[in-house]
């Protein structure tokens, strides 16, 4: 058999429908069989990446129309790079809430699994799509099952936030829908590698237009101030392991939306300016609104709008190097805080307001759940032995190296108030004695093995960040060559060589 | 009579055609003016779905052609190619519509929990979680 691109949204999509009927035969399988799905996507993602490393680009051709006329999945050394990390996560994932307690004392657990990994099969198919309407389609996959999951719960407030959450987003999309539509009636295609090489001759005017409607389309995706009221709600409502899910899964294809139409679609000189500022605002009040949080998830939510701002300022400084380290700091997000929030909801199920002061002390009684909490706080600060320090140090390079001298200001200023807040939670779960606990709930074997793999990784990317980098500079190179993209889906559809 | 139709459907083509712009901004304008300061859960979900309506048929509007016809070549037609209606943007608002259809769905089940949870559809006492 053959592996193809398109088995990242086919095996889910049957496995999705065969789950209610495979668990009237065995009422474990509901939960197996999305584990098998993830380790499958795990599997597609090591061939297609070695695959990638030798040809350069793949483009697979659904159902025989050739690429401008019909729907292409494009797997790049960048697009590729997104994909594994959601894949490898969604593993993660699912290996870390395989016999979740709180979840399985619900009835609808059975939609849980489907849910999940639907949302996993969206994110990658925004990632590794070539056509733009395909590209929305596959954001509502990904917003009415993120909506769903974040509401998943019946007694806690979650269909308040995940209304919310629905409510912007569906303006979100229609944004989205009515640019495709005014594309559409400029270039007469949908294909973005030939949207991209028409675009020159779509005037100025409705070119912003365009752009300013997918800004803030996937804006609300990607937590970009002030789209992302959403965000703090949703994180803290939705389970434990769906806020991991959202950090390093839903945000990434998100921004993958958002840079994807800047860099490959438009050449609109400015628009790296607009996302440099953008960035800094976000940044700047989501860490400054993090500061004043009581409840853990709701500050980590807030932290995590604050590293996308990062992000965004990175892709916005627009050199080779600023966007390596856009690229670096998304894949150190992902992982860190997706520990985070999985050691998070560990310790936040051992609280029964969800505050920080609730969990005073607790190290004691959790070790392993607590040092991983602290290395994750540690690594996304930036501290040198981890791997945040890196790709903090790589924006502040791009940075100096175009003499933005006010940006590295800011962004040093903001990881100060970053250490003031996760450092005081960290020194409260250790230093802190005035509350006892009774009653832990201690994390599964698979939860911590899970984590672990997630801790490990940190450190050892902070060692040997070598062993990333020099891929992550090759899709950089190839995030900003615009022409080979356009002219390997357009041309012969042979590999570059 | 089908060509009388026709016929003056053509000489009214372009006010058809300013009426249905028209119409689709105005039920873009409506939906937003209900989602936005509607204080009622369900009439927030109906502007939700005003506004789609609205794009949708903004869709429909930029594929038309003056006298076209379908895109199929049968007996009778062999120069439909000239006067094709372009069958994308209808595609297009197929699966746009399905899509609506869902996130409506799955909007109203959010609307009945808040309101079995609150016992009220208004949006301004339902407010536990800070914006």
């Amino acid at each position: 058999m053959v592996i193809t691109p398109v088995h990242y949204i086919v095996v889910p999509l049957i496995a999705a429908f065969a789950i209610p009927l495979l668990s009237k035969l065995h009422k474990e399988l509901f939960r197996i069989v999305p584990g098998i799905v993830m380790f499958y996507n795990i599997i597609i993602s090591f061939v297609l990446m070695k695959e990638v490393n030798e040809v350069g680009y793949i483009s697979e051709i659904i159902a025989g129309w050739e690429a401008p006329w019909g729907i292409n999945l494009m797997i790049t050394p960048f697009s590729g790079f997104l994909a594994s990390l959601i894949s490898v996560l969604g593993f993660l994932i699912w290996l870390y809430q395989y016999r979740f307690k709180k979840v399985i004392d619900v009835d609808e657990i059975k939609s849980y699994g489907i849910l999940q990994m639907m949302m996993i099969t969206g994110a990658i198919g925004i990632i590794i799509t070539g056509d733009i309407f395909n590209l929305f389609v596959f954001m509502e996959i990904v917003a009415i099952t993120a909506v769903s999951l974040t509401s998943f719960y019946r007694g806690r407030d979650g269909a308040e936030a995940g209304f919310k959450y629905l409510l912007i987003g569906g303006f979100a999309s229609a944004l989205i829908l009515l640019a495709i539509l005014i594309l559409y009636t400029q270039v007469g295609t949908l294909n973005m590698a030939e949207i991209a090489e028409k675009m020159h001759t779509v005037p100025i005017g409705i070119k912003s237009t365009i752009l300013i409607l997918f800004i803030v389309g996937f804006g609300i995706e990607a937590e970009m101030f002030p789209l992302n009221g959403w965000a703090p709600d949703a994180y803290s409502q939705a389970p434990g392991p769906t806020s991991a899910a959202f950090a390093g899964i839903v945000v990434k294809a998100g921004i993958y939306g958002l840079i994807r139409v800047i860099y490959t679609l438009f050449d609109i000189e400015g628009a790296f300016d607009f996302l440099i500022i953008a960035g800094l605002v976000t940044m700047i009040i989501a860490e400054f609104s993090a500061v004043k949080q009581k409840n853990l998830k709701r500050m980590l939510a807030y932290s995590s709008i604050g590293q996308m701002g990062l992000v965004l300022i990175a892709f916005g400084i627009g050199t080779k190097t600023a966007v390596f380290a856009a690229l670096f700091l998304m894949f150190n997000h992902a992982i860190i805080k997706s520990l985070l929030f999985m050691t998070g909801s560990i310790l936040m199920y051992n609280s029964k307001d969800k505050t920080i002061s609730s969990i005073h002390g607790i190290a004691k009684n959790l070790p392993f759940v607590s040092i991983m909490f602290a290395i994750g706080a540690f690594a996304i600060v930036g501290l040198p032995p981890f791997s945040g320090f890196w790709s903090k140090l790589y924006v502040l390079t791009a940075a100096a190296d175009k003499e933005m001298i006010m940006l590295i200001i800011a962004i040093l200023g903001v990881s100060i108030v970053e250490i003031v807040y996760y450092f005081r939670v960290v020194s409260k779960l250790y230093f802190a004695t005035d509350k006892e606990h009774l009653d832990i709930f201690k994390p599964s074997n698979n939860s911590l093995i899970a984590m672990g793999i997630l801790t490990i990784t940190i450190i050892v990317i902070g060692l040997y960040p070598d062993l990333i980098t020099g891929y992550l500079h090759n899709a950089a190179d190839i995030l900003l060559d615009r022409s080979s993209y356009i002219d390997f889906v357009l041309k012969a559809n042979v590999p570059i060589q | 009579m089908q060509e009388e139709f026709n016929e003056i459907f053509l000489k009214y083509h372009d006010i058809i055609t300013i009426g249905v712009y028209g119409t689709a901004i105005g039920l873009i304008l409506i939906g937003l003016y209900a989602v936005l300061l509607k204080k009622n859960l369900v009439k927030i979900v109906i502007g939700l779905t005003i506004i789609d309506a609205g794009i949708h048929l903004l869709f429909i509007g930029i594929g038309y052609i003056k006298g076209g016809t379908a895109p199929i070549f049968s007996p009778g037609y062999e120069d439909a190619a000239k006067r094709m209606v372009d069958p994308i943007p209808q595609a297009l608002v197929l699966t746009a519509i399905v899509i609506g259809f869902a996130v409506t769905a799955v909007a109203l089940s959010l609307v009945i929990r808040l309101y079995k949870h609150h016992h009220t559809a208004k949006i301004d006492q339902i407010k536990y979680l800070k914006w």
